[in-house]
């Protein structure tokens, strides 16, 4: 499928059913984890490699109002993704739909994807040594299906589509809820420091409130350490070895040559 | 006075023993660090997994942050002697990098200024494999421990950080190396025996040789009389 599709989470509309999650650990196959409480409703601390798409529950009192929000969060599948770039063993890559997605038998466990990800989303599972994320679903968008979250969304507050239907949905939701929400905004719509994302938002209020980084990035040094330092390095390594090489091929020579003017005797040091 | 005739005390035993440790940790960092590094030794995982290279390059990296310390207890006076040659940067190891290629090929150039204990090369190699040391072991501790502490703005730095150290690192040990196990095999005897031939003193390190002389330590009668008879 070569079209580029997107999800759309509209945050006014969740109501923290957590039917998003069961449907992702039920498609995957993952268990369920078993959490203390700490005086918080929302099921899990954060992302974890049993658990690849958390409801995050946050409660906050402003002038006086008492807020309960919820955003859906799982890896927001980057125009250009951190991860796959500082990944050493090319184990991430974007498909043409739009996830990233993890091959597993590339993947060594390094971490390097979770070090690099502006959002703190995979996480290396310590029993596998593998990395784990949410990959959209890729199997199931491949066959043209729906991914199981947005399939299963009680309250249809996950659209998916193509990339361009959920851009124009996104802009229209957010006029409809704008009377409600003055600070209603998008968030991965537009090109931003990880060139947009496929997992897009309609967001009740800034980024912070929901611990949405303001303007995530892939980081320069990323791309430093990829494009140059590491063929450099490489190259350097390889440079020593032959310059090593060739010094010791022509100090033989020289030696030899000396020792053939000198009529047999060598060199005394 | 001479060590059996001809040899002079170049290294003490404990610095000895903490340069060879050093050895062992780098290269065993660097083997174990290579198929991260570049898809050709991808291979190596056909032999231990990546956890089990990972687990002998934390395992490695603790020797080589332990071993300095080490040598501060083993070897203190070498280690002093060291920190201060390589600080004692004048004219004649300037000009000493312009004779260098010359001299490394075995064309003995004339004009190569005397050098000390430590000629200009090893002065430059150790600061680089000192800077190179403190910038592994800082970015590969963050690496490591750093990632609830430091700020992700701060970790993105340490992979490019370490890797460009390893890179550096690398390189220098290749030179070190190569000069000492094929260019001034007689170097090597420093780092086994503790001791160098004074012929080789004399030769490569003859401002060294000369302080000797100076110091009453050696004479120049007996150092003369070994030279004359290992050219023979």
């Amino acid at each position: 499928m070569a079209t580029e599709m997107a999800m759309l989470h509209d945050v006014s509309r969740c109501t923290g059913c957590r039917a998003c999650m069961v449907a992702c650990k039920q498609w995957k196959e993952l268990p369920a984890e078993s959490t203390p409480f700490d005086g918080n409703l929302q099921s899990h601390k954060g992302l974890s490699p049993k658990t690849y798409n958390l409801i995050k529950m946050t409660e906050r009192t402003e002038n006086d109002t008492f807020h309960w929000d919820f955003i859906k969060f799982q890896c927001m599948h980057c125009a250009h993704p951190a991860c796959a770039k500082g990944c050493p063993k090319g184990a991430l890559h974007k498909t043409e739909s739009g996830a990233v997605v993890l091959n597993k038998e590339k993947c060594i466990g390094c971490g390097y994807c979770a070090d690099n990800c502006p959002f703190d989303v995979p996480k290396v599972d310590e029993q596998t040594h593998k990395s784990t994320k949410c990959d959209l679903c890729a199997d199931r968008i491949e066959n043209g299906m729906t991914p199981a979250c947005a399939q299963t969304c009680t309250a249809r507050a996950i659209d998916f589509g193509k990339k361009d239907d959920m851009i124009t949905l996104a802009h229209s939701r957010l006029n409809d809820i704008k009377g409600s929400f003055p600070n209603a905004q998008l968030y991965g719509v537009d090109k931003n420091g990880v060139g947009g994302t496929h997992m897009m938002y309609i967001l009740t209020d800034s980024p912070a409130v929901y611990g949405l980084p303001a303007n995530p990035k892939t980081n320069d040094a990323i791309d430093l350490w990829k494009d140059i330092i590491r063929p450099v390095g490489q190259l350097m390594g390889v440079g020593a070895i032959v310059g090593a090489a060739g010094a010791y091929a022509l100090t033989k020579a020289i030696a030899k040559k000396h020792k053939d003017e000198k009529g047999g005797k060598s060199d005394a040091d | 006075m001479l060590i059996d005739h001809k040899y002079v005390h170049r290294h003490e035993k404990g610095f000895i023993i903490c340069h060879w440790l050093n050895a062992l940790a780098f290269i065993m960092l660097y083997l174990t660090a290579l198929p991260l590094y570049s898809k050709y030794f991808h291979f190596f995982y056909t032999i231990l997994s990546p956890y089990t290279f990972q687990i002998l390059h934390r395992t490695f990296a603790v020797l080589f942050i332990v071993t300095p310390v080490l040598s501060l207890f083993l070897a203190p006076k070498s280690m002093k002697h060291w920190a201060k040659q390589i600080v004692d940067v004048g004219l004649d190891d300037i000009k000493f990098f312009i004779y260098f290629p010359l001299e490394a090929l075995g064309l003995h150039p004339k004009g190569m200024p005397k050098q000390g204990f430590y000629n200009a090369g090893e002065k430059l190699n150790s600061a680089l494999q000192i800077c190179a040391w403190f910038l592994l072991v800082f970015s590969g501790l963050a690496l490591w421990f750093g990632g609830a502490s430091l700020s992700k703005e701060t970790m993105y730095w340490m992979v490019p950080l370490h890797s460009a150290a390893a890179g550096l690192a690398f390189a220098g040990f290749i030179g070190h190396f190569y000069l000492a196990m094929f260019a001034n095999p007689d170097s090597m005897r420093g780092m086994k025996a503790g001791n160098i031939h004074i012929r080789y003193a004399k030769a490569h390190h003859e401002a060294w040789y000369e302080e000797l002389i100076a110091r009453g330590e050696i004479s120049r009668e007996e150092a003369e009389k070994a030279i004359k008879e290992n050219n023979a």
